[in-house]
């Protein structure tokens, strides 16, 4: 720098106003140019630095002299160099900003909750549908809304068209339809659903279910790249919602009941093309365990497990899919996941742990190598799937606060897991619960109760919780206010009768006939409030069918969730009384989202079509007297064509422009389909 | 109508000998195929069956209802099966065999694909329909079995699915509704009974509730 100093001088002298006024000018606009972000926030500081670099590169950069060019183009290198950075700092600055709901946990640490306090629950009974859009696909709404500097982006099942929105007036500003191969819905195994897009840097990532990845510019809509991930012949689909962090776009696949062997791909954000895979099931230079792999426990330390507790071969079609939800930590430098069940289902075909199937991974997200690993199910015997959302959260664990990661598991459980090293520091039962024993501290393990183990062509009655689990993909929201998790989840029982099973590529890879239906008290959902610290259920409210919707909980002290039977509720929080209800045109199974329009009005966003695995009865070709169809839930929804028939429609609602702020319960009375 | 047809026909003859060569050429290659294969077929019990004569027929099923100058269709081709219980129970065994039990579900419930179990067909409900669907496939997912089974399987798979899909309901429509409860009956499911005749074997609507 002191060999630059002297030559600036002379330019200093010759218009030092200009340059500044338009070198500061250059750099604001290049800026918001390229990443799209006005300056404000935590943007000011690196807008400043940049802004500098900027400057000094142009001034540098228009001296006269020979050497000057290359050191003028320094700073500029400088600022390009930093842009990944920012990038990552510009997702968690957005996904803080709660006018904003940029991915769909809201944030990295998957809390579905919102700061934003202007529907409250004195006054969520005054609750208004402002606008309304048809999607026109009626099949099963899984999907978040996105919504980014007042556009929203909202995207349908199979084909998996998108639409972007103006937030506030609901004006439609472009419609991207993909080419998706209609075969690719005979693989699905279990509705057609898709559930969500990402976005970072100006771009929106979307996975269609015949295994493209596309990025689109999120201002037109324009295709910017196509990746292809995977084969509907082999059974693959791809249903989740991508994730996005440090400049690459998480994706995994769907298929765990077709044979398919799982895996994450990060996928570069700027071009598309594959920054590393990991698998599930194979060797560990397949998994990408390696040197950075530290698991608390001694069963995971051994090399190859992902071959060496399967059969011969058996990994190679042995699931371990990924189509939930990722988390991230950023100061850890960690991405959390959980893994799929294995294949298939009759567990008889395959002995053995069958690592790393139902397992939650730690994972570098530059790099993928994992941290630490520790698998919930081991020889997962009744299809528990640990692809649920993982919240991560700072609680007071025996009087200290810990970072933990809290994964409500499908198997019934709720998981407290030390984030940083993979300790299971409490697994406690959140529902009517006989298939498993309950967790062994010591050897890490949880304890299959024998008594409901499958045998070949015999049937054994009334396990519970069934093959979705206690709790599906339905992701559960976090409020740091009450400092309770809300769960949306199902209450159901099964038979299960195991058979033997062939692997045919692109034909399912299940082996197993199921029937479910309702647990104990007759009904079939519950939208429960659990206290992680006190590892208790604080309140739950009790619904005819199983709860399919994710949730979302504000600072107004307001849940909101969907129900099959077509209402969209809101509670008070810190009671669970419903406050406000609305009947839609068709069952929901959708994740609300809130945030505030360009007006300054708080919006609540919602999906209604009734579908999913639960839902397929009620917008399909299936017959309700047949109590196996859809992979057994037949028979614990078989009443539901009575209730909603598809549909598909996105509907906002807001409070009117001059609410009343007193409580008046609008709607809660006369749900006469509650079970009483 | 024939004005209608008229203007659909391709204006060139060259264009219409291309399009006559490319259907005979089809045709040779379909009927080769098939005719390859069902020499190839393992044989049931009973008579065999005449597949060679019976491929060549299959090209001239109607994919539709709709058929112009209301001429109706020549072809009437028989299961080579019908009436064969032995067919029915090896039928069942294919379905669980072929992974057909994945998709639409212990005694045809459906699921990832439609259900066999009432009397409503996307693709006809004529023997010869039934057997092209799994033969040819389907567009929005059926998987196309013409190269994997040989035709006596599949002609079995047709004998299990129209033992399966005798709705005991024969309205031309469906009705729902919980009150007065509609539909009212269910089957008894697979776990507690293997049956290829799951509709002689009902009991009350259980609602979602354990029957």
């Amino acid at each position: 720098m002191t060999d630059l100093l002297p030559p600036i001088l002379p330019v200093l002298r010759n218009g030092l106003r200009n340059r500044i006024i338009v070198g500061f000018s250059l750099c604001v606009g290049g800026w918001t140019l390229l990443w799209g972000q006005p300056l404000t926030g935590v943007f000011v500081l690196p807008s400043i630095v940049a802004a500098g670099l900027f400057f000094a590169g142009l001034l540098i950069g228009a001296r006269p002299r020979g050497k000057s060019l290359l050191v003028g183009a320094l700073p500029t290198l400088l600022l390009i160099l930093t842009a990944p950075v920012v990038d990552a700092q510009d997702l968690v600055r957005l996904s803080q900003d709660d006018k904003q709901w940029v991915m769909p946990a809201k944030n990295y640490a998957s809390t579905r909750y919102s700061g934003l306090n202007q529907i409250t629950k004195d006054n969520v009974g005054q609750l208004k549908l402002a606008w309304s859009f048809s999607l026109g696909v009626p099949r099963g709404q899984e999907a978040a809304p996105l919504i980014v500097n007042n556009t929203m982006y909202v995207v349908t099942p199979y084909p998996n068209n998108v639409f972007a929105l103006d937030a506030t007036t609901g004006d439609l500003k472009w419609t991207y339809k993909p080419n998706t191969s209609p075969a690719s819905q005979g693989v699905a195994c279990c509705d057609v659903v898709n559930r969500g897009l990402a976005y970072d840097n100006g771009k929106i990532f979307l996975n269609t279910l015949d295994n493209h990845t596309i990025a689109l510019d999120a201002n037109t809509g324009k295709e910017l790249w196509v990746t292809t991930l995977g084969d509907i012949s082999r059974g693959q689909t791809l249903t989740m919602a991508p994730f996005a962090v440090k400049g690459k776009v998480m994706v995994g696949n769907s298929g765990g009941e077709m044979g398919v062997r799982g895996w994450v791909t990060a996928l570069n954000e700027d071009d598309g093309k594959i920054a590393w895979r990991a698998y599930s099931t194979g060797p560990d230079s397949d998994v990408l365990i390696g040197s950075d792999f530290k698991p608390f426990y001694p069963q995971f330390k051994k090399k190859d497990l992902g071959v060496t507790t399967w059969p011969a071969d058996a990994w190679k079609h042995g699931g371990g899919t990924m189509w939930g939800w990722l988390s991230y930590d950023s100061g850890l430098n960690l991405l959390y996941y959980g893994s799929a069940n294995p294949g298939p289902w009759n567990e008889a075909q395959r002995p053995g742990d069958n690592l790393w199937t139902t397992t939650l991974f730690a994972r570098n997200p530059d790099t993928g190598s994992a941290h630490w690993a520790l698998q919930l199910n081991p020889h997962d015997t009744f299809d528990h799937d640990e692809i649920n959302e993982t919240l991560l959260l700072d609680l007071p664990i025996d009087g200290k606060p810990r970072k933990v990661a809290v994964h409500i598991g499908r198997d019934g459980f709720m998981w407290v897991v030390d984030r940083a090293t993979g300790e299971a520091l409490s697994v406690e039962p959140y529902d009517e619960q006989n298939a498993y024993k309950g967790f062994d501290y010591k050897t890490g393990r949880l304890m299959p109760n024998e008594e409901k183990k499958p045998s070949p062509q015999k049937t054994v009655h009334n396990i519970c919780p069934t093959a979705p689990g206690a709790k599906d993909w339905q992701p559960s929201a976090w409020s740091p206010r009450t400092k309770l998790i809300y769960v949306p989840h199902q209450h159901l029982c099964m038979d299960w009768k195991s058979s033997e099973v062939g692997y045919i590529a692109g034909t399912p890879y299940v082996g197993a006939t199921l029937d479910m239906y309702a647990a104990s008290g007759g009904y079939r959902g519950e939208f429960l409030a659990w206290d992680p610290v006190q590892k208790k259920r604080v309140w739950a409210i009790k619904e005819n069918f199983p709860v399919w919707s994710g949730t979302l909980v504000t600072a107004g002290d307001v849940a909101f969730y969907g129900t099959m039977d077509r209402w969209f509720k809101a509670v008070d929080a810190t009671n669970g009384k419903v406050l406000w209800q609305f009947k839609a045109g068709s069952g929901i199974i959708g994740q609300p989202v809130t945030y505030q329009g360009s007006d300054g009005t708080q919006y609540v966003a919602i999906l209604a079509g009734i579908g999913g695995w639960p839902g397929v009865i009620a917008n399909a070709e299936l017959d309700p007297r047949t109590r196996n169809g859809a992979l057994g839930f037949t028979g614990a929804v078989q009443d539901l064509p009575a209730y909603t028939g598809a549909g598909s429609e996105l509907l906002v609602f807001a409070l009117p422009k001059s609410a009343p702020t007193s409580a008046t319960p609008n709607g809660a009375e006369g749900n006469s389909d509650q079970p009483q | 109508m024939i004005n209608l047809n008229r203007n659909r026909e391709p204006s060139f003859p060259a264009v219409r000998l291309l399009g006559c060569a490319a259907t005979a050429t089809l045709a040779f290659f379909v009927a080769w195929n098939a005719l390859a294969q069902s020499r190839n077929a393992p044989v049931g019990p009973g008579e065999r069956p005449d597949y060679g004569s019976e491929a060549s027929k299959l090209l001239a099923v109607p994919a539709t209802g709709v058929l112009p100058g209301a001429v109706p269709s020549p072809v009437d081709i028989k299961n080579p099966f019908e009436g064969d219980p032995g067919a029915v129970e090896r039928g069942m065994k294919h379905f669980v065999n072929f992974n057909c039990v994945g998709c639409h579900a212990p005694n045809g419930a459906g699921g990832m694909g439609p259900s066999l179990s009432n009397n409503k067909w996307i693709h006809g409900d004529k023997p010869a329909n039934i057997y092209l669907s799994i033969y040819q496939g389907r567009a929005n997912g059926m998987p196309a079995w013409g190269s994997t089974l040989p035709s006596n399987v599949i002609w079995e798979l047709v004998s299990y699915i129209e033992s399966i899909s005798q709705d005991p309901d024969h309205h031309f429509g469906k009705t729902i509704s919980r009150n007065p409860q509609s539909p009212d009956i269910e089957q008894v499911p697979a776990q507690e009974l293997q049956t290829a005749t799951p509709w002689k074997h009902t009991q009350p609507f259980s609602n979602g509730r354990r029957p």
